[in-house]
């Protein structure tokens, strides 16, 4: 039986955040790796632009890993590679996890967890696409695995469906290795990439990007041969008379994440239907007890140095964990706002500043974020763009707003004033 | 001298008289076809109803034909009605061709590799018989048998007098000695027809007393609503009663049928993947040779288990004298989080909806996901796979009705499958009627699967009683009727899991995380007596990539897996075989230095 | 007038260009990033870009390399066929040259990654 304060599962940049972090207060930590090498999805990620927040530099994916891996490693914690987690169950106080590597099973008594396992890309399935099942239907993520890491084509001439990060890059990525790219096909009317992106993937490349339009139907037995777009109307419905047949040889899906919570589901810990992430307090500890969640894992992130910094909030406060009884204030997204984070206040926590993280549900140009308690606004920032693809960050403190157990805070955003 | 002339007079009348009604019928049902498909024309030849003429709607084409079933069940409509409209691709056929099986003279060729030819093949091993099973798809189970919902049917639809119906009861309680041999878990869940209607439960209890006393269905019990939402909560609060089946269940369809075809093999049977049967050679009424894309075969006995394709065999063969009319169905599958949804299988029933397919409805399947569908929809095309919208909503609208919290959002999947009736509606099972060393298993649809095991038994039969008419054919003394699956690592207690592990350190290595599968599983498949390295293979024998991602996650390490135990670059793993390579060489511009 | 959009950083600002050649009137950037992109962009645009080499070991057959810095964005693709013809024989890490000036471009082509030495 192995022994720690703080079990960390998955070792992306949450992970090895949350585990630096762990460690520098002085916590026994042990983090607990799937995959061979640390890093997450990070070692796949070899275009740059991480870090900018963080470090002030533009470093790639496997550059950004590596910083905090040689800290990680420094330090000694301990990690254990090449393990997977298939069971949790509770043990007094605290968690037994049961591990499977390839030396056998092993368990851990630990005092708290800290879900840092990443998110999941949606399938083609997922978005509805009908037709045939050939080879040829990738996420992008999939895609990227097999050129980055691979060194592998999986295409010669494809479309990409969903203007997420991931497809943007990849976008640029097949390109740079000779493939073609027909085009990016958008279902929502702006794209939910970074603007930039936009601009250094499709636009530097000559890259069509299609708004509202999706692809409908997969041809192709054996391989992918062709695929069928249309325009979509306001409803999200296609166009008939739009229909187009595209000869391809792939699809690419970048169509969203969704955050991997299926251990947090295990363990019954209750799910933000808006983030599909665990509900957590301002110390990132989920509404049960001594587990706390980051990273991707809790919301979909657009930058790693957020990632980052949840893992560091979750592995800070894990490591000063006691058992105690939580009273909670709540925080909702009202008008305009898609989701929040942390969706709880703890007010027995001497720590009341919370870093808030938040999403607009639509573009919105000139307008502010309030803060409503009990109704009352108690703090606004003003913006001049706020994106649904860009993740906001605020840090609010909450001690001065009197916050009693029950109390509901929520977030909105006002229109048209700055 | 004169009673006996007298009597033989009788008989001669007796046949005229018969003869006339007959040619009488045939008139009524042409001016009947007259009316309702002018020029189309039925006449009977050869104890088969030929239907002729030219249509350019197919639904009109299986309305005419299904218009001139005859009441004698030996008597089988045969289309030859020219379907006008856009046709059907011609069959896909492996594009690789060699000589490996030329020249060989196996006892018994098995044609086509579903759920029937399997079972046969497997009752076939039982016997010192050469027996070769050809399937020109990469994999077994790759049409129908692969692409339905897995229920083992309790036979309450159908009325005696049926081969279906005959062995469904005897198939039904074959599973689980079956499975329990063929390690493919079976669950007996059970089924539940429900009603919304209380003013039918009149009806439906005559219906199930029916089905008790005079047809052998022996457990069939109406259940009050009550006790149906006790057995199943989440069912629709408006059911009234339902009828419950006790002896329905469900089986992984795939997994029993690659399960018996590799016991077969274990008891020294043959199966050749990517062959297709391409022609025949019929001398005297007997087929003297087969070509296939790797060469001629010399079989003894060719036993028809074709699937959509059976009735393009039996013209083959010259024995053509049933049609079959494809019939499409698609489901569902969703994540096993919605796998509380219920326990069991449970379907609305509404009297005013007929259709072609049974159970359906939502099901457990035995890997713990809910399945809904299928529909059913004719179709000239044989191997049209490709999902469409219309078929998951016709599903998901039924089926919120039989439960409420059913939602799309859950899917994680969905796929077509295409089933081979006959006009008749019933099973073909017997030899030729021209051609008299062939075997007809044909028409298999819905409940196939719950009979396979059962109609498998008297196809080997047949067969083995052509053969010791020429032959002494002797038991096969090491036929072993246990096949073990490979290990399922997650479902085994840790110390076990632990001991599998320091053997063979691969079972330590989770490759999918969703089904928690490892490396030393998959690798236990591409050793297993029927290989099949490919993703979707394995993806069929250990389930990586069934799981809630798809295989976004695990299909380049299961990719990378087969290349390494094949010994072939990456860029020749495939999805599926044949030309469905994942990938198009290295990056770099391909060149190496 | 032109826009553009501004690709340093991920706040991606609309920058508003009036005139032409070196007088030019730059507005809308939220730093200073924003300028030197933007005068860099309307006379000699220049990218960053990140690919991966071919090597000689059988566990890792890419390493991921990028461009020391910017290179004239004309200048991609002839950087990309420099990069597809080099394999890689020793277990080099991060920062390590590959490619010393690319192309005459003054960039280097250096690793981004140790997975070579691990």
């Amino acid at each position: 039986m192995i022994k720690a304060d703080v079990t960390i599962i998955g070792g992306g940049p949450a992970g090895l955040a949350a585990a630096i972090e762990a460690d520098k207060n002085g916590a026994k930590v042990l983090l607990i790796e799937r995959e061979a090498r640390l890093g997450g999805i990070l070692k796949q990620c070899i275009h740059d632009g991480f870090g900018l927040v963080r470090f002030g530099e533009r470093l790639t994916g496997p550059e950004y890993a590596e910083r905090f891996m040689q800290e990680f490693n420094e330090r000694n914690i301990e990690a254990k590679t090449l393990t997977f987690v298939t069971q949790i169950d509770r043990t007094g106080e605290g968690y037994t996890l049961t591990l499977v590597s390839r030396d056998g099973m092993h368990k851990v008594l630990t005092k708290t967890i800290i879900l840092a396992t990443g998110c999941r890309e949606r399938t083609a399935k997922q978005v509805f696409i009908h037709g045939t099942r050939p080879a040829g239907v990738f996420t992008a993520g999939t895609a990227q695995n097999f050129v980055n890491l691979c060194g592998v084509m999986p295409t010669q001439k494809c479309v990409i469906l969903g203007s997420g990060d991931i497809g943007l890059i990849m976008a640029r990525r097949l390109t740079l290795e000779g493939a073609k790219v027909l085009g990016v096909y958008e279902l929502q009317p702006t794209p939910s990439g970074l603007t930039r992106n936009i601009h250094q993937c499709l636009h530097d490349y000559n890259i069509p990007l299609y708004l509202s339009h999706t692809v409908t139907r997969v041809f192709g037995h054996d391989r992918l041969t062709a695929v069928e777009v249309a325009q979509v109307d306001e409803n999200k419905k296609p166009i008939d008379s739009t229909r187009q047949i595209i000869e391809c040889d792939s699809l690419i899906l970048s169509v969203g994440l969704i955050p991997e919570n299926e251990l947090a589901e295990t363990l019954d810990i209750k799910i933000d239907p808006n983030t599909k992430g665990p509900v957590c307090d301002q110390n990132l500890q989920t509404m049960l007890k001594g587990v706390y969640s980051c990273g991707n894992a809790l919301h979909v992130n657009d930058l790693v140095d957020f990632v980052s910094e949840s893992g560091e909030t979750a592995g800070r406060n894990a490591a000063a964990w006691t058992p105690k009884k939580r009273l909670f204030a709540s925080l909702f997204p009202g008008d305009g706002v898609a989701y929040v984070v942390p969706q709880k206040m703890d007010l027995t926590d001497e720590n009341q500043k919370a870093i808030v993280y938040f999403r607009s549900k639509k573009v919105f140009t000139k307008s502010s974020l309030q803060v409503i308690v009990n109704g009352v606004s108690v703090y606004e920032k003003k913006y001049n763009h706020l994106r649904p693809p860009e993740m906001e960050r605020i840090e609010i403190d909450f001690a001065g707003f009197d916050l009693k157990a029950g109390d509901t805070v929520t977030l909105k955003i006002k229109e048209g004033e700055a | 001298m004169l009673k006996r002339a007298k009597k033989s007079d009788k008989i001669i009348l007796t046949v005229i008289i018969f003869w006339c009604v007959r040619k009488m019928n045939i008139k009524k049902l042409q001016k009947r076809l007259d009316e309702k498909f002018p020029g189309i024309k039925v006449r009977e030849e050869d104890g088969c109803r030929f239907v002729t003429g030219e249509l350019d709607d197919w639904d009109k084409i299986v309305k005419a034909c299904s218009m001139c079933v005859s009441k004698d069940k030996n008597v089988h409509v045969v289309n030859d009605i020219v379907f006008t409209g856009k046709a059907d691709a011609p069959m896909r056929v492996p594009a690789q061709t060699d000589n490996t099986l030329d020249g060989k003279r196996p006892d018994v060729l098995v044609i086509g590799g579903g759920i029937s030819g399997a079972t046969i093949l497997r009752e076939l091993s039982r016997w010192n018989v050469d027996a070769l099973l050809v399937e020109k798809e990469a994999d077994l189970a790759m049409h129908a048998s692969g692409r339905n919902d897995g229920e083992i049917h309790p036979g309450v639809d159908l009325a005696k007098g049926s081969l279906k119906q005959h062995y469904v009861l005897l198939g039904n309680q074959m599973f689980p000695a079956l499975s329990d041999a063929l390690d493919v878990p079976f669950d007996r869940c059970g089924q539940y027809a429900c009603f919304t209607q209380n003013a039918l439960k009149g009806f439906v209890t005559l219906y199930a007393l029916k089905r008790k006393y005079i047809d052998g269905c022996k457990e069939t019990y109406i259940i009050s609503g009550k006790k149906l939402r006790k057995k199943e909560p989440n069912l629709n609060k408006e059911f009234k009663f339902a009828l419950y089946n006790p002896t329905a269940g469900c089986i992984c369809p795939y997994g029993l049928t690659i399960a018996c075809a590799e016991n077969a093999v274990q008891n020294g049977a043959e199966v050749s993947l990517n062959t297709a049967v391409l022609g025949m050679t019929v001398e005297n009424g007997k087929i003297t040779s087969v070509q296939t894309n790797k060469g001629t075969l010399y079989p003894h006995i060719v036993i028809n288990a074709a699937g959509v394709f059976s009735e393009e065999i039996a013209k083959m063969a010259k024995d053509r004298f049933y049609s079959i009319h494809p019939r499409r169905g698609t489901n569902s599958i969703l994540d096993k989080k919605a796998g509380k949804l219920l326990g069991s299988i449970a379907s609305v029933k509404q009297l005013e909806l007929h259709t072609h397919t049974k159970g359906g409805g939502l099901l457990h399947t035995a890997h713990g996901n809910i399945l809904a569908g299928p529909d059913a929809v004719e179709t000239n095309e044989k191997e049209n796979f490709a999902t469409t919208p219309t078929s998951i909503n016709t599903v998901f609208t039924k089926q919120k009705v039989t439960a409420p919290d059913l939602t799309e959002r859950d899917i994680i999947t969905y796929f077509t499958g295409v089933r081979a009736p006959d006009f008749e509606e019933d099973f073909v099972i017997e030899k030729g009627r021209k051609t008299k060393n062939l075997i007809h298993c044909a028409a298999i649809q819905s409940p196939g699967l719950t009979t396979a095991p059962a109609v498998a038994r008297d196809v080997a039969r047949m067969a083995i009683d052509i053969l010791q008419a020429e032959k002494l054919v002797l038991r096969n003394e090491k036929f072993t009727p246990v096949r073990k699956a490979p290990p399922r690592l997650a479902e085994m207690p840790v110390s076990q899991r632990n001991r599998m592990i320091k053997e063979n350190p691969d079972y330590g290595e989770i490759v999918c995380r969703c089904e928690e599968i490892s490396k030393g599983e998959i690798i236990d498949t591409l050793n297993a007596p029927i290989c099949v390295p490919t993703v979707d293979g394995i993806k069929k024998r250990v389930r990586p990539g069934m799981g809630r991602c798809q295989g976004g996650f695990c299909s380049p390490l299961v990719a990378q897996i087969i290349a390494e135990h094949q010994g072939i670059p990456l860029e020749e793993v495939t999805k599926s075989g044949d030309k469905a390579f994942l990938l198009f060489g290295k990056t770099k511009g391909g060149e190496e230095l | 007038m032109k826009e553009l959009v501004c690709i340093v950083c991920p706040n991606g600002c609309t920058l508003h260009i009036e005139g032409e050649g070196k007088n030019i009137k730059i507005s809308g950037q939220k730093c200073r990033k924003g300028l030197t992109f933007a005068q860099n962009e309307m006379t000699n645009p220049m990218r960053s870009i990140c690919s991966t080499v071919r090597t000689a070991f059988r566990d890792v057959p890419v390493l991921p390399v990028k461009v020391s810095c910017e290179i004239p964005k004309d200048k991609i693709f002839e950087v990309m066929q420099a990069i597809n013809r080099v394999t890689v024989q020793e277990r080099i890490g991060t920062g390590d040259i590959i490619i010393k000036n690319v192309c005459g471009t003054a960039a280097d082509i250096i690793a981004t990654s140790n997975i070579l030495k691990e």
